[in-house]
């Protein structure tokens, strides 16, 4: 790796939407990026030459670029936002510092997480009633399953102050899969059909992640939670899909009711402030920590797509079994 | 009441139904019924519940309940039907288990075979992110036996331990045979800093969080796994080569991580790997149903959890083509 590639460090890109004559529009988390297509082509070639064991001298072939050029070229980068310095990097963060630029990256989180297909389809009637029950399973087991990672995280909390935060959350949280045990009774399952099914491998892997989260680190676990809580501040973003449940797919309105019982209870709550009233507890985070928090967070949000895919592929399919049973030798 | 009354048809059966004869189909096995015992299996079907007595089921159909059990017995001896009353407590010796066990995953694993990315890298339609993730997902899975197989040996029962422990020792730096193919193309504090994918991780947690409650089912898990190894089968060794090969030929720049590959196939081998679930098999006391089941359980959710990890090789970095997956810092967001 040469000077320069330790140097730089390509942001994260949203969204690459292409805009008149082969530009396009690139989405980061505080600013959008118009490059034009030779510009952008440039840019992609760098970003994916940063990290790699290729030398100056292969980068400015690809490019066509005079070598001595290059260093002008990555401080254009730069200062467009779509690079970097390493060294500008903060070596700490207070707790209130890091909430303030996790607030600042959530909703670019929250719509990479459901940027999959699957609402869209949901949404313009391409869905189904089937895919509708399946989302609605694996949510019930994902809620369930709180009951595996939220203690944890109490035990594995080691401030006073933390804990009682989520202790308090758990106490608030733990039944809550009831609710979609009424709304799934509401679409003519019995009790034991649900609670003895088995959730897909996605569903079992979030709560396996927050499982993981929970023993590495408490802010790591909270920021998971923060991302989670954070898909459902806000009425406006999950009302048109249950409605256009009931209108498109006939799912019956009973079913839907404890769903917004729900939402309404964890609005109550305010649960989407935890994170803040726990960081508040937390008077230095290192560069090193803040990463492996930050790690978690994005990659929750990438078990949420991974999720949707899952639960898409599945359901889709009128041959697989819903709900799913467990493996029983007089019948498998 | 005879041990044979309650016959039920195995959900995960097919029927079919062609010129007269009845073929059903359950797991890799097919059987088919003809003439006299087509027609009593289409009248007996409706009833093969695991509710209804063959007596009640003679009756109903006018027949004469020796002709069904018999019918109904040759089917459980050839797996498609059984008999929901069959004594509970009954214990399954580990050899047994072994060969059930091998059946399915056969089976269990013939859609991860067939899952789509094998035949786009293979063609060269697979994209560079699609080919360098494939690999940096093999190591992330390799490098993951140090959480689940320490997690495995750490919690052993007295019987599984010298086993978990053994195999623990003789793979823990696997990992650093593929990380030595990545850092041809990436430097070293890149492969090791770099994120594995939600569905590689699911992959390792599930072991690991299976290791930690049951140290048989964990290794029933594992060994779908190990069943997916080259263990050195002619057939199996040829299909590796050729996908190796087509690899090379349309990633010229991969070479030096098929290499790596091939080295980890070959470490592989020279363990003997393919023994090990056997010699587990017959050292723990004899399974209870339950733990038949448990363990069942788990090796097909781990086929599950491996069609995920290719599904997330071929649509993850389809749609987030980034590669590597450098990890988050206070401004990369």
């Amino acid at each position: 790796m040469t000077s320069l590639q330790s140097q730089y460090r390509a942001r994260r890109v949203y969204e690459v939407t292409p805009v008149a004559s082969g530009a396009v529009a690139l989405r980061l988390s505080d600013q959008v990026v118009e490059l034009g297509k030779k510009e952008y082509d440039w840019f992609t070639k760098a970003a994916a030459w940063l990290p790699s064991v290729r030398g100056v001298a292969d980068l400015c072939r690809e490019l066509e670029m005079d070598e001595a050029k290059l260093p002008r070229f990555l401080t254009a980068l730069e200062k467009t936002g779509l690079l970097y310095r390493t060294d500008k990097v903060p070596e700490s963060v207070t707790g209130i510092e890091f909430h303030a630029r996790f607030n600042a990256v959530l909703n670019s989180w929250l719509t990479e997480a459901f940027a999959h297909p699957f609402w869209d389809r949901m949404m313009s009637g391409r869905g189904s009633k089937r895919l509708f029950t399946g989302w609605l399973i694996e949510l019930y087991h994902y809620t369930k399953n709180a009951n595996r990672h939220m203690p944890l995280s109490c035990a594995s909390a080691h401030e006073k102050q933390i804990k009682l935060l989520r202790a308090k959350h758990y106490a608030e949280e733990w039944n809550h899969y009831h609710y979609f045990m009424k709304a799934l009774k509401a679409l003519g399952f019995t009790e034991p059909q649900i609670a003895d099914s088995v959730p897909l491998p996605m569903s079992l892997a979030l709560s396996n992640f927050m499982r993981q989260a929970a023993r590495q680190d408490i802010l790591a676990y909270s920021i998971c939670s923060a991302v989670l809580e954070g898909t459902t501040v806000d009425r406006r973003t999950y009302n048109p899909y249950y409605e256009k449940a009931v209108e498109i797919y006939g799912v019956p309105k009973e079913a839907v009711a404890p769903i917004y019982a729900h939402l309404d209870l964890d609005i109550q709550y305010q649960h989407s402030d935890l994170f803040l009233d726990i960081l508040k507890h937390v008077d230095t985070i290192s560069a090193e920590r803040a990463s492996v928090i930050l790690d978690y967070g994005h990659q929750l949000v990438e078990h949420i797509w991974m999720w949707t895919e899952n639960i898409e592929k599945y359901y889709d399919k009128e041959s697989n079994p819903v709900p799913r049973r467990p493996f029983n030798l007089n019948l498998d | 009441m005879s041990a044979v009354d309650l016959p039920v048809l195995k959900r995960s059966a097919q029927v079919s139904r062609k010129n007269g004869s009845v073929v059903i189909r359950h797991l890799r096995d097919e059987i088919t019924l003809d003439g006299a015992a087509a027609e009593l299996f289409g009248k007996m079907q409706p009833l093969l519940d695991g509710k209804t007595e063959i007596d009640r089921i003679a009756q109903n159909l006018n027949e004469k309940a020796p002709r069904l059990r018999a019918l109904a017995e040759q089917m459980s001896k050839v797996g498609v039907l059984s008999f929901m009353n069959a004594p509970a407590g009954e214990l399954m010796s580990g050899t047994d288990f072994y060969k059930l066990h091998k059946e399915h995953c056969a089976f269990w694993l013939e859609d991860v075979y067939r899952q789509p990315l094998w035949e786009q890298i293979t063609s060269g339609k697979a994209s560079r992110a699609q080919v360098i993730g494939f690999a940096f997902e093999k190591y992330h899975y390799i490098e993951g036996a140090y959480e689940h197989m320490g997690i495995a040996a750490a919690n052993a029962t007295p019987e599984m331990m010298p086993h978990l422990a053994r195999h623990f020792i003789e793979e823990y730096r696997h990992g650093d045979i593929y990380r030595k193919g990545l850092r041809s193309l990436f430097p070293d504090d890149v492969v090791l800093r770099a994120q594995p994918l939600p569905s590689t991780r699911a992959l390792i947690n599930y072991l690991s969080e299976t290791a930690a409650r049951s140290s048989f089912a964990y290794y029933a898990g594992n060994e779908l796994l190990q069943l997916t190894e080259n263990t050195g089968d002619d057939k199996a060794g040829n299909a590796v080569n050729e996908f190796y090969d087509a690899m090379r030929k349309h990633y010229p720049w991969t070479d030096k991580l098929i290499d790596s590959f091939i080295e980890h196939t070959h470490a592989d081998q020279k363990l003997g790997h393919e023994d090990a679930f056997l010699l587990m098999c017959k050292s723990v006391p004899p399974l209870t149903r339950a733990e038949v089941d448990d363990a069942l359980n788990v090796a097909r959710s781990m086929a599950e959890h491996l069609l995920l990890f290719m599904e997330g090789i071929d649509i993850f970095y389809a749609n987030f083509p980034t590669v590597p997956r450098l990890p988050c810092d206070l401004r990369s967001e």
